[in-house]
Order: structure tokens, then sequence, then C-alpha cells
């Protein structure tokens, strides 16, 4: 066995004993305040600026055309906070975490307004619970706002094209979502934390280290958008396709 | 979610401080705890911090239930430094398939991020116990925060404690109907838990508007006016910050 992939079982058999150790709930996904140095802060909120900036322009316009949109995206809001602090079981890591959201998010309202859903979302998260934090927020604004809600949305587009049904369009997303999402906080993690060490090799870490928990979580995320877009679909399809998440052909067929 | 911001005290001097001079000094303080390289600093704020939720009354079992999150990246941050990111090894245990090497250097690493990370946390903690949620959003309004992004936050925030009331009620229902009885129904009632939750927000939305266009709603939020800056707060707090100042350059 070569000395890197013994290093990289090592990772991965530390943090399963982490979270068997603390059997509570992990929120991996949302950067801690204070654990990236102020280079790294102000970078992730450079990157995420223009997609902020975006989201705005965006709402203003729907909001012109359509009253109800702010009052929608601020419930929407709301939602995504709830489900982001939700802790659901994780049976291979024996512990909980909580899924993000935003892919959902991003296939109902598209993927600008998302990432200001997910921005707001995060700021009373960080403010009042100390999940993420001020100077982490264009971090975390990032992998979860912006990679999350495109991920879930362009996913969400590319499978229905291809002619997959609503359940397997939704679990992709939702899966993917995820996935890309935790990809996107280890890259920050990496950068933010690496000090003298060599970027790839500790990112590879972080990334294994990640496994038990992100692994199973990206599957129950999927499995949750799908289901969520499913209820919407028998309960609402009206709601589906004001938002053109289908077409009306698609509620009479 | 019971340690949401009903640990907000009122009755103390640190309530009445202006929102936007507590932002700038909360700003200031993890600029500096962010950029500092040793210990002393973020475990100065978290004793401060810590000192302050005592004097104003904020249960210390609360404030330290804040760090449960933080508590397991610092686990995770500090192993990943100790065992992945160092060249001086502390100790090498053989496993026979593979070897543990523990390193010097990684684990201080791992413990000035940890110090860093309490140091933070303690900081925006206390704005949060000390500042109400529409004395905050005034203050982003002052700084030129996009206003409809203010109006997003106010909405959010007033409508998660509805939502919210929701999710349980609905939870409740399901737990007594054995809804997560198995990993497979669990899954399902998360998923239509979630999805009733998003029926509610789209249903909610048009009738709040209603509700809100009959109280004179026309697509913008009234928010609260700013009073004119207390000189007296202005330089405590910029004497505060000197102080903090001299102490980061230690």
């Amino acid at each position: 066995m070569s000395e890197t992939r013994k290093q990289w079982y090592v990772a991965a058999g530390l943090l399963a004993g982490i979270l068997l150790v603390g059997r509570g709930t992990a929120h991996a996904m949302h950067i801690s305040e204070g654990i990236l140095p102020f280079g790294w802060a102000a970078v992730w909120f450079v990157v995420a600026a223009p997609f902020v900036a975006y989201g705005l322009y965006r709402l203003k316009q729907m909001s012109s055309v359509d009253l109800s949109f702010k009052p929608l995206v601020g419930l929407m809001a709301a939602v995504v906070f709830i489900i982001s602090c939700m802790p659901i079981p994780v049976p291979t890591a024996g512990t909980c975490s909580h899924p993000c959201g935003t892919a959902i998010s991003g296939i109902l309202v598209g993927p600008a307004i998302s990432v200001l859903i997910t921005a707001a979302a995060l700021l009373i998260q960080a403010l009042f619970l100390a999940h993420g934090g001020l100077s982490t927020w264009g971090a975390d604004i990032v992998s979860m706002g912006v990679v999350g809600s495109f991920a879930g949305y362009f996913t969400f587009r590319a499978a229905r094209t291809v002619g997959l049904n609503l359940w397997g369009a939704g679990f992709l997303a939702g899966l993917l979502a995820d996935w890309t999402t935790y990809l996107t906080t280890s890259v920050e993690l990496a950068s933010g934390i690496r000090g003298e060490a060599a970027f790839f090799p500790l990112l590879g870490k972080i990334v294994v280290a990640f496994i038990p928990t992100q692994l199973p979580l990206g599957i129950l995320e999927g499995a949750m958008t799908a289901g969520m877009v499913m209820l919407m679909y028998k309960k609402r399809p009206d709601l589906l396709v004001k938002m053109r998440v289908i077409k009306a052909e698609e509620v009479a067929a | 979610m019971e340690l949401f911001s009903e640990h907000f005290k009122k009755d103390h001097v640190f309530a009445r401080i202006d929102a936007r001079v507590k932002l700038l000094v909360a700003i200031g303080l993890l600029i500096m705890v962010l950029s500092y390289k040793g210990f002393f600093f973020p475990l100065l704020m978290a004793a401060l911090c810590l000192l302050l939720c005592i004097v104003i009354r904020v249960p210390v079992r609360v404030f330290l239930l804040r760090f449960s999150e933080p508590f397991f990246i610092v686990l995770m941050v500090t192993a990943i430094k100790f065992f992945f990111a160092g060249r001086d090894p502390l100790f090498s245990l053989d496993l026979h398939v593979f070897t543990i090497t523990g390193y010097r250097d990684g684990l201080l690493s791992g413990l000035l991020i940890a110090a860093r990370i309490f140091g933070a946390v303690s900081i925006v903690a206390v704005l949060g116990f000390t500042t109400a949620f529409t004395d905050l959003m005034a203050g982003l309004s002052w700084f030129r925060v996009p206003k409809g992004f203010i109006e997003i936050l106010m909405l959010a925030y007033r409508y998660i404690f509805v939502i919210l009331e929701d999710a349980l009620v609905i939870y409740h229902a399901q737990k007594n109907r054995l809804g997560y009885t198995t990993i497979k129904r669990g899954l399902s009632s998360f998923g239509t838990l979630t999805g009733s939750l998003i029926l509610k927000a789209f249903e909610s939305s048009q009738s709040t508007t209603v509700a809100m266009v009959q109280r004179g709603y026309d697509g913008n939020l009234p928010l609260l006016q700013h009073k004119p800056f207390n000189i007296s707060e202005i330089l405590c707090s910029v004497l505060f910050l000197l102080a903090m100042g001299v102490a980061w350059k230690i």
C-alpha cells in the first residue's frame, strides 16, 4: 500500500472516530467563524459578491412585476434556514448532520435568487446560532449558495432535458448540490488552514475525512429533494408550472 | 432551536449602545482575531466575552452551547493539522498496516486555529446576545447594505418562528404515527415535512402580500430610523478598540 493511500485511510479513520466519539450534530457544511485567516476570508467575499449582486438585480426585476415575490423569497429563506438546521441521522457515521436545502430553492426560484436566499439564511444562522460566521459568510455563500444552487439547478434542468422523470431529476439535483457543496467547502478549508503544507495532498485528506458523513448525506439530501418535488407535484402542480419547473402539458398528462 | 435570540437581554447598558457602533467594534475585533498569529489575543477575546455574558446574565450553559458546532470543526481541523500537516514528529505509532505520526508543529498550528475560532465565535455570540435583530437590520441599512436584501432578512426572521411551529406540529404528528421508525420511513417523512414547509411558504407568501398591501405595502418595507450617533459611545468604542489594538500588538 502506498504511503499516500495509507495516510488517506488514517484521515478517514480519524474523522470517523471523532464523529463516533462526538455522536452529536455535525454541521460540516458551514465553515465556522474564525477558521479562515483574514486574507482568505476576504477572497471568498470577493468571489461571492458578483453572485449576490446579480441575485439582487434579479430580485428587483422580479418584484417589480410581482408584489408577492419578495415575501416569497423571505419565506423561502426561512424554510432554507430551518431545513439547514434540522439534524438528520447519518447511519454510516453514527451521528447527525444537516441538509443544505439549496437544491430545492435553486430548482424553484432559480439559482440567482437562491444565492440570496442562502445568504440571508446563513447570516441569521451566523448571528444567532453560531452556525457559520460573519467572517466566513463569503466562503459559506460560495459553497452553499453559489455552488449548491447552481449545481442543483443545472443538474435538474439537464436531467429533465435528457428525459429523466421528476423524482430522478430531483434526486440527482439534491445529490450533486450536496456533494459539490462539500467539495467546495473542502477547497475553502484546505486553502484556509494549510499554512506551510502543500495544498492538494491536504485537500485530498480533508475530502476523505468528510466522506463518512457527506457521502451518505448527499444520498439523503437527494431523496429529500426528490420527495419535496414529488409532494409539490401531487399537491400543487400549478406552483411548479408557475415557477417554470415543469410544463403545463406535463400536469395534464 | 431553543437557543435562538430569546437570550437577547434588554436590561443592561450594552443593549442600549447603538447597533452601528457595536457592529463596527465587532468587525474591528474580528479582523484583529483573524490576523493575529498567536494564542493570546483570541483567548483574551473569548475570556472577555465570557465575562461580559456573565455580567449581562446570559446563562454560561447557553454561551458554551454556542460552541457545540464550532467545537466539532475545531476537533477535525486540529486532528488534520496534527497528523497530516507537519514536519517535526512528536510521536509515531506503528500499527503494522500503517504508521500514525503526530507532528508538533501541526498540533501547534491546529491549536492556533482552534484559539482563533473560540475568539471569533465569542465576539459574534456577544453581538447576538446584546443586539436586537431589528436594530441590527437598521444598522446594516446605515452601512448601505442593499435594502432588498435587508427586507428579505426581516421577512425571513419574522417567518422562521411561524414555519418552525408548523414544522414541529408536522414532525410530532409524523412521530406519533411511527414516521421515523426506520431509515426509509424517516426519509419519506422528512421529505414530506420539508415539502409541506415549501408549500406553506408559497401559500403564505400570497396571504402575507395581501395583508401587507392592505396595510400600505408598496413593494418596500419601512426600516427603523437611525438616531444620531452618541459621541460618548463613539469615544468609548474608539478607546476600547485602541486598548485592544495594544493587546493585539503584544
